[in-house]
């Protein structure tokens, strides 16, 4: 059996939906998490392949970039979708939230203190209703937005909303599908133990 | 039967011409539809895309949009993604990375901010080197990014250097230099290459 070592900082931020993945395929992992002030003095001397983390390293071998990792991991767990065509759904879904991800992160990461305020009534009133409109619209009646069962474009979606029902607390009230979505990734047992489990962080 | 194939994007290569590049590596027929931006508008009120946006691809009779999950699609059907599940990992890691450069150029191509072009180009004074010496690093020894075989990573690296290959020479990376060879001398490639719409991006 390969040996899974994955290297972040100890934050969820890019690393916390291949943990997920990690859990819903009950696949043991090495989870190394390293704190933000050791990293500078580690890059330099690091092996990692683009000078960025996470990292996943697979029997010796090293790969970068989080969304790759990802796809990786969901495969080893079963979890990209039954057909070609619904892998590409799954990776449609991912990356068109991502695209809304990356406003909300850049929301949370402003240091300017009014700034942020703007740039957060911008997201909850402009960016994020549409979208949680048209996903609700992707979501299956079952939960699911691919086919029939658990795929990880359910587990992104929950992992994203995490982050985001921090800053927006009701913003899933009232989408029946979205919700379900959300209990089908918590009700699965790998999923349901590592969320009592994981280490608490702000990111 | 084989499939129709229909990629609806603008008259540019942008975030279109990977998904192109691979139809044409694997030497498959598609329909290559280019809308100006009153076409977009007329198409978008529609609203039979997924997302509100383009590219989409549509296969028999269904529609899907986001760039690199067309082009992992079509790269994953014409067999251009690697050959076991560790191989298709690298060549994703090679496809995000260039993604991230890429849209890195398109920012600052657009951006009407002249202060903040300024800064987007200086940034990627150092980008563009730190990006070309990784690439080279983790390039394989065959002259293809991945592997022993053409795949779509190698066909975004391509993409991705349009511009940069202009104005930068590969002397200092021989792998990279390599890969740009195989790829030029694909004969899909080289056939769609001489004959696409030549487009400012």
């Amino acid at each position: 059996m390969p040996t899974y070592k994955l290297t972040c900082f100890n934050v969820r931020g890019r690393a916390e939906l291949i943990r997920l993945l990690f859990a819903a395929g009950e696949i043991p992992y090495e989870d190394v998490r390293i704190e933000w002030d050791k990293w500078p003095e580690l890059k330099p001397i690091s092996d990692t392949p683009m000078g960025q983390i996470p990292t996943l390293e697979v029997d010796g071998q090293v790969i970068c970039q989080s969304m790759a990792i990802a796809r990786f991991v969901a495969g080893k767990a079963g979890l990209l979708g039954k057909t070609n065509m619904d892998q590409a759904r799954a990776d449609m879904l991912l990356d068109g939230g991502m695209d809304v991800g990356k406003l909300f992160t850049e929301m949370v990461m402003e240091k300017d203190a009014s700034k942020k305020a703007e740039k957060k009534k911008e997201f909850g009133e402009k960016h994020l209703p549409p979208f949680l409109a048209l996903y609700e619209g992707f979501a299956g009646d079952n939960g699911h937005f691919v086919g029939d069962s658990l795929t990880w474009s359910d587990i992104g979606f929950f992992n994203m909303m995490d982050f985001i029902t921090a800053e927006y607390p009701g913003a899933l009230d009232g989408y029946c599908k979205l919700n379900k979505v959300i209990d089908n990734v918590k009700s699965n047992p790998g999923v349901a133990k590592w969320l009592k489990e994981r280490p608490v962080t702000n990111h | 039967m084989a499939p129709k194939y229909k990629f609806t994007y603008f008259n540019a290569r942008g975030r279109g011409e990977l998904v192109r590049l691979i139809f044409a590596a694997a030497g498959v027929e598609y329909e290559d539809v280019r809308f100006d931006w009153e076409q977009w508008l007329a198409f978008k009120a529609k609203g039979t895309t997924p997302m509100g946006q383009i590219p989409v691809l549509e296969v028999d009779g269904r529609m899907m949009c986001q760039s690199l999950a067309i082009a992992r699609y079509v790269a994953r059907e014409t067999g251009l993604c690697g050959t076991t599940s560790w191989e298709e990992a690298q060549a994703d890691m090679f496809v995000c990375g260039a993604d991230d450069l890429l849209t890195n150029l398109i920012t600052v191509r657009f951006e009407k901010d002249e202060a903040k072009k300024e800064e987007g180009k200086r940034d990627l004074a150092t980008y563009v080197p730190n990006f070309l010496a990784n690439y080279e690093k983790l390039c394989g020894t065959e002259g293809y990014l991945v592997g022993t075989s053409l795949t779509y990573a190698d066909l975004a690296f391509f993409n991705v250097m349009h511009d940069i290959l202009k104005v930068t020479s590969l002397d200092k990376y021989p792998k990279l230099a390599k890969v740009v060879e195989h790829v030029t001398a694909d004969r899909g490639v080289a056939t769609w290459l001489a004959k696409r719409p030549d487009t400012p991006s």
